[in-house]
């Protein structure tokens, strides 16, 4: 991302933003509410235009409308993206016969397996719970197996055995030289796994560093950033 | 299946199975176009001279304003749950969901005048049956036309607060030559013409229906992706 920046009406939701993500990377996207992470996550999807600045995925420049490179990106985004009056298992048909037309019956009964919805796959989406909703998006996203996830504030709604199924997929994903960048509130569970921590503030980035054990510059970076938003000094 | 046809054939899937399951566009479009029909054979008294000038343009009325209801509900399954997004982030080609909506809204329209011309027959005391390809036919032609217009304006509304009110400020107005051209063949062939004068009338249908999906088909991605 170079330069990008977003505006809604008056409102800065990304300002002067450059980001540059290497192949294998897992991106914690961390900041308070309104921060712009999930817009930052809308623009990387091509689903949002910035209103300055440009993007390039895997070396080529992001345009809108279909390209080839949307085979290659997956937005997880917890709860939404399904049809309530289709079942399980015909959301999953339906949003992986978008991507691939080479995934079969077992193919997506041994995913479902492995996200623990294969009781599930005749029930309505409408009737599943949003942690089994965002199992069933971790499902979806396995068999599409895109190079760029971005994932919208998932932990809130998982389970611990659903937080593991997850954390298993992207880090498999990193492992097979994916990026990922996820964006969440749930700061002591993503600096667990998260190669890079980035946080943003009224849409600019304030601090962007690789995995250190333990965080301590993140922390300083983060209790700033509290100290700020509780009327400290600016 | 593969490419854009694959996709058609799954958006369509899609799109017929939530119908099947709601209901909700059918039943709405049929009893609202059965209670206008039942409306204009009592408030209009049209003498048996007259029913093959007036009739047509009645139930194509009716059509038409049931056909607004379903296009105002036509992308609502798709803007649940942000479903809309899921589907302009897969590499889904604009054009395949454009026909695919078509293609719905076609088949929706076209089970609501098998209701519905029956019925139309019986309360406007029509012997047309051994004319019912001819009037099928046309139907059809003048319905495509509606779908084809109707479908990109409904994406055109689709973000739109008062999109119930705008779809059909900027629908009718298009709608015009269809609407005329439909009428006008349907006089034709209940009696109040000749069989030539139908050409030109199939000529401006077929030609409308050709344009505006091919201008359906390229502006989607404009109209969705903008």
């Amino acid at each position: 991302m170079d330069n990008v920046s977003k505006i809604y009406g008056f409102l800065w939701a990304l300002r002067d933003v450059r980001l540059e993500i290497g192949a294998g990377e897992w991106v914690g996207l961390l900041g308070p509410n309104g921060a712009g992470k999930t817009t930052l996550l809308r623009v990387l999807a091509a689903l949002a235009y910035p209103t300055a600045g440009g993007v390039e995925l895997f070396g080529q420049e992001l345009s809108y409308g279909n390209s080839p490179l949307r085979r290659s990106v997956g937005f997880l985004a917890s709860g939404a993206h399904l049809y309530d009056s289709l079942t399980v298992s015909e959301n999953l048909r339906f949003f992986v016969s978008l991507y691939r037309n080479d995934v079969g019956a077992d193919d997506r009964a041994t995913v479902l397996n492995d996200v623990g919805l294969h009781e599930k796959r005749d029930e309505y989406v409408s009737a599943l719970s949003l942690g089994m909703r965002c199992r069933l998006a971790i499902a979806k996203w396995r068999l599409v197996r895109p190079r760029l996830l971005l994932v919208d504030e998932p932990y809130g709604s998982l389970d611990p055995s659903g937080v593991e199924v997850l954390n298993r997929f992207l880090e498999s994903t990193c492992a097979a030289g994916g990026i990922v960048v996820l964006a969440t509130h749930d700061v002591p569970r993503l600096l667990e796994r998260c190669t890079r921590a980035v946080m943003l503030d009224q849409g600019r980035i304030v601090f962007d560093e690789p995995r250190q054990d333990p965080w301590h510059s993140f922390h300083s970076a983060f209790d700033a950033l509290l100290s700020q938003d509780s009327g400290g000094p600016r | 299946m593969n490419g854009a046809l694959g996709q058609i054939y799954w958006l369509l899937w899609k799109d017929l199975l939530l119908e099947a399951r709601r209901r909700d566009n059918l039943l709405s479009m049929f009893f609202f176009g059965l209670s206008l029909l039942f409306l204009f054979s009592f408030a209009f008294e049209i003498s048996s001279e007259n029913v093959s000038r007036m009739a047509p343009g009645l139930l194509w009325l009716a059509f038409m304003f049931s056909g607004t209801l379903a296009l105002n509900q036509l992308f609502q399954g798709d803007r649940e749950n942000d479903c809309l997004d899921a589907l302009l982030l897969a590499p889904l080609d604009r054009g395949a969901y454009y026909l695919a909506k078509v293609f719905f809204n076609f088949s929706l329209m076209f089970l609501l005048e098998l209701f519905i011309l029956p019925l139309f027959g019986i309360l406007f005391r029509l012997d047309f049956w051994h004319l019912l390809p001819n009037v099928l036919l046309y139907t059809l032609l003048g319905t495509l036309g509606f779908s084809v217009v109707g479908v990109l304006f409904a994406a055109v509304t689709l973000r739109a607060r008062a999109r119930a009110l705008l779809l059909p400020v900027l629908l009718f107005p298009l709608m015009i030559p269809v609407i005329l051209a439909t009428v006008r063949t349907l006089q034709i062939i209940l009696g109040a013409g000749t069989a030539a004068e139908l050409v030109p009338w199939f000529r401006l249908l077929v030609g409308f229906d050709l344009i505006f999906i091919t201008a359906g088909f390229l502006l989607l991605e404009w109209v969705l992706d903008g």
